[in-house]
């Protein structure tokens, strides 16, 4: 452990973490190497693919360019920690459905995009879809299934509020 | 056409796939998840030039002990990786696992390091000094076949791995035909970037006495034979699992460098070791794929009736040969598969592989096909510019007719079924062509250029054994084999030796399975990817594992019922095997049923109840499967796109893109549909978007997802797809590979419709990425000339 560690205090997943962590680890080594919270996957740890994707305070940012010791008094959420919320149920659901997934290595990044999305975009079309998720990056399914499913959450919503 | 039902979950029926619930909550396991007790990271210290002589190699004395080079993997018996083929004439290349006083690639591994984490290890790396004497390089393939060129391997007469020639002489039809179109075609190199790098876990396990290698491949398999040559360690010795695995399209079908150096280090420590590949060590040290130029004749009549073709064509194989594809596999295939899906009698194409200082080719997703469809389905346009006729029309001309299937074409491939030609009218109808040609004719108010381009293409799979054999390489796809075991609680456990790593098969074999046994999919598991616990198998390439392992599982699934319903027949005192029929997970005989879970507890847990004759192998079946021709199976498909091209900006947009295709029976369209829109994004990637530059020092030029660019959610159309369903006659349930189609057509379909645009400017555009410098400068030049 580097001389100049520093001690932190947050939030991950709704549980008070406090850790002693070296400045330069970014937030995504910290969660998956010390929470062991491995859902956060690593793609290009230059913050362009969105794989690592996560809430910090309810937004969503890429853990690859964040410091973890950044993110002291914060609240962190991975995709482990939305195993109970309601939309992030219902997007699993509709990826499952519509195929918005095939190795399944961006996909924690994707929900959690997708999940703002849904809530930012509620009257999205596929264009304005593609455009609020172009900050992710996934080489398996074309991105059809994606943005499918994730019209298919935002129509449910639009009938069951109607 | 297909006979199978679409109903309930069996064979042809929409599932959704057992393996997203984890996945969806961020519980898979990749191999980076994976830490083992005392585990030590690694980091490589790469060569930053693309060619030098190592003159020494500096380690501080505070990390002596950390750092590894060559001399210690020699000393300690390591052989270089050898990836011979048999073709007559290949030269052999050596690729030591760390640079053996000679780099020959920028990335080229020279020094590994480990300490207790990735970063210390990278601090370790930075620390090391080598020092190079440069030597001139080989960052071009038509250079680097000149003579007096700078030679990659010291002892070799010159740099080309292999020429071959295929085909004879076609001098009377070049003298004779009407037509004679040329043209000089060019494919970018590329990386394949599955979002999930490389990795490696490696552990020797002191009970079994086994060296473990947890590995992100594609041939668990495969890469132990690898090992075990260069580590001159039994194969028994040596247990290879890829867990999750975060997609691979070919980059993870081979034995890396870093695998062999990982696995001596681990015995060499006695500590867990792991190395993960970061983004800029895959674009830097893996930019291995596509890079082929062609100089290509193609000779027809008035009509448009191919009389024959004639290519020479250079592929770039980089610097070593790759374990177990070898470096002319790419190049050799350019030769027997350019004819594409066309009936001409005529051939003749000479190919090289040339050695020089860029990454090791490695076959990616579609391997040759997706740059030969690039030049032969340019050429096709190219005839029916030079006849007068619409394009789709000369496709028609030349494609082979369903009534001569099946089918030998001028290489003697043997095309299985299908109608292709009729996948072209169906892409001409589902695009619209009337309506853009309307469109066109009467221009853009915001002056861009409309286009519409096809590409037809066929895409073998499931190679068969006499072709590899003939490839002479370190690897032959003989029968492929299934384990199918009834649990004693009545549910299945399926073995094989394939590894899915996104193509669904956890979900697809269960199918099989159950269309063979009945029971439910949610009690079928799939254990796959582990030599310790599946049958011997090359692994997933080759569009292989459904047509292969599938038909192995069907098969070892159809030995099952039958003993199944001996026991049963003889529970229900029916009359024998022939009385009663296996249904839903039941032997029923008349109204009598016994279930497969009262069948399995007969056998594990009440065995004096079976009959006396009853099979001694039980409810554990494993099982070979080869298809009825060794020729594997041809999946094909006409790709449609409609594009807007943008005169002053260079820019294309994708306005529409069709494919029409025909998988045979497809087990799942849902999955079938994922391969095809994956392969089309790869696709549109190569064609417009994806190129690994290098300067003539052979520097890549990109190194971040800044500047090598791959298609995002704003740059893949929301592709349709059209489906046909030719069975194959040769396979289980009539399916076909279809893992690589997508990705083989849209590069050509792109060039001809960018081309077809263009026209109005009497300019046309022959190399890929068909990025918006490509296309201005095409315009400029013409403009210059004008």
């Amino acid at each position: 452990m580097s001389a100049h560690a520093k001690t932190i205090s947050l939030t991950v997943n709704g549980t008070r973490v406090e850790a002693t962590v070296p400045p330069r680890q970014h937030l995504g080594d910290f969660l998956r190497e010390r929470e062991l919270l491995t859902g956060t996957h690593l793609g290009c740890e230059h913050g362009v693919c969105g794989a690592c994707t996560i809430l910090i305070d309810g937004e969503p940012a890429r853990s690859c360019i964040t410091f973890a010791v950044a993110c002291d008094g914060r609240s962190v959420t991975t995709v482990e920690g939305l195993d109970d919320d309601p939309l992030a149920a219902e997007l699993r659901e509709a990826f499952s459905a519509e195929h918005g997934l095939q190795c399944g290595f961006c996909t924690p990044g994707m929900l959690v995009a997708a999940r703002d999305v849904v809530l930012r975009c509620p009257d999205a079309d596929n264009r304005a879809i593609r455009t609020a998720m172009s900050g992710n990056l996934c080489r398996c399914t074309g991105y059809v299934g994606i943005v499918n499913a994730i019209r298919r959450v935002i129509d449910a919503r639009n009938t069951n509020a109607g | 056409m297909a006979e199978v039902s679409t109903a309930g979950s069996g064979v042809g029926a929409r599932v959704r796939r057992k393996e997203d619930d984890r996945l969806l909550r961020g519980r898979g396991r990749f191999v980076g998840d994976i830490a083992l007790v005392g585990m030590k990271e690694l980091a490589f210290v790469r060569s930053p030039v693309a060619h030098a002589t190592i003159t020494g190699i500096g380690i501080p004395e505070e990390h002596r002990g950390a750092v590894f080079t060559w001399a210690d993997l020699a000393a300690g018996g390591v052989k270089p990786i050898r990836a011979v083929s048999g073709l007559p004439g290949f030269k052999v290349s050596e690729q030591p696992a760390l640079a053996d006083g000679k780099v020959r690639f920028v990335g080229e591994p020279v020094a590994v390091c480990v300490a207790a984490s990735r970063a210390e290890a990278e601090d370790i790396a930075a620390s090391v000094f080598v020092d190079y004497a440069e030597l001139p390089v080989n960052s071009d393939m038509l250079e680097a076949v000149k003579p007096g060129a700078p030679k990659v391997h010291d002892h070799w007469p010159d740099n080309v791995f292999l020429e071959t020639n295929v085909g004879g002489t076609i001098a009377e039809i070049a003298a004779t035909a009407p037509v004679k179109v040329s043209r000089t075609i060019r494919t970018a190199r590329q990386c394949m970037v599955p979002l999930e790098g490389k990795g490696v876990v490696v552990h020797w396990d002191r009970h079994v006495e086994q060296l473990v290698l947890t590995t992100s491949t594609q041939m668990p398999h495969i890469v132990r034979a690898g090992l075990s040559e260069c580590l001159d360690l039994d194969q028994g010795l040596i247990r290879v699992v890829a867990p999750d695995v975060g997609g691979g399209f070919g980059w993870k079908g081979l034995l890396q460098p870093e695998e062999v150096v990982a696995a001596w280090i681990a015995m060499r420590l006695d500590r867990p070791v792991r190395w993960t590949e970061d983004r800029r060590e895959h674009l830097v040290a893996a930019a291995n794929a596509r890079e082929h130029h062609y100089e290509i004749t193609a000779y027809a009549d008035e009509r448009g009736r191919l009389l024959g073709v004639e290519a020479d064509a250079w592929v770039d194989a980089g610097a070593y040969s790759v374990y177990p594809f070898s470096a002319c596999l790419e190049a050799a295939q350019v030769g027997s598969i350019l004819p594409g899906p066309y009936d001409f009698a005529h051939y003749r194409c000479r190919t090289f592989s040339v050695c020089t200082n860029k990454p090791p080719i490695v076959p990616y997703r579609g391997v040759a096909r997706t740059g030969v469809c690039f030049a032969m389905e340019q050429m096709i346009d190219a005839v029916a510019d030079a006849v007068g006729r619409e394009p789709w029309q000369v496709r028609l001309e030349n494609l082979v007719p369903p009534e001569k299937m099946p089918f030998d074409n001028v290489t003697r491939k043997h095309f299985d079924s299908g109608d292709y030609p009729e996948s072209v009218r169906r892409a001409v109808a589902a695009i619209g062509l009337d309506g853009w040609r309307a469109r066109q004719k009467a221009g853009e108010p915001d002056g861009r250029l409309i286009g519409v381009g096809f590409a037809t293409c066929c895409e073998q799979s499931a190679h068969g054994t006499a072709v590899y054999h003939g490839w002479g390489i370190p690897m032959v796809p003989g029968h492929e084999q299934a384990q199918a075991r009834i649990t004693p609680d009545g549910g299945l456990e399926l073995r094989v030796g394939v590894q899915s790593h996104g193509q669904s098969m956890e979900t697809t074999f269960a199918q099989v399975a159950h269309e063979v046994l009945g029971i439910p999919l949610e009690k079928i598991k799939l254990v796959h990817g582990d030599t310790g616990l599946t049958p011997y198998s090359t692994g997933t390439w080759g569009s292989r594992s459904m047509v292969m392992a599938g038909g192995a599982v069907a098969t070892a699934c159809r030995t099952l019922a039958e003993r199944l319903c001996r026991i049963g027949a003889h529970l229900m005192q029916a009359a024998g095997p022939e009385a009663v029929v296996l249904k839903d997970g039941a032997v029923t005989a008349g109204g009598a049923a016994v279930t497969v879970r009262e069948i399995a507890h007969t056998w594990y847990r009440a065995p004096q109840l079976l009959p006396a004759d009853v099979d001694r192998g039980g409810l554990e079946v494993t099982a070979g499967y080869k298809p009825g021709s060794d020729h594997g199976t041809f999946s094909y498909a006409t790709h449609a796109v409609a594009v807007a091209v943008d005169p002053e900006i260079g820019q294309v947009e994708i306005l529409d893109y069709v494919v029409v295709e025909d998988a045979g029976t497809m087990v799942n369209p849902m999955v079938v549909d994922g391969q095809i829109y994956g392969g089309v994004a790869q696709g549109v990637g190569t064609a417009l978007y994806e190129r690994m530059p290098y300067d003539a020092e052979g520097q890549p030029l990109a190194s971040t997802f800044m500047d090598y660019l791959i298609p995002g959610f704003t740059e893949v159309p929301h592709v349709r797809i059209i489906h046909m369903l030719t069975p194959s006659p040769y396979t289980e349930f009539g399916v076909k590979g279809i893992g690589e189609g997508g990705a083989i057509a849209p590069p050509a379909a792109l060039c001809n419709a960018i081309n077809d645009a263009l026209k109005p400017l009497g300019v046309i555009v022959t190399n890929a990425p068909m990025t918006p410098e490509v296309i201005l400068s095409a315009i400029a030049g013409q403009r210059g000339t004008a």
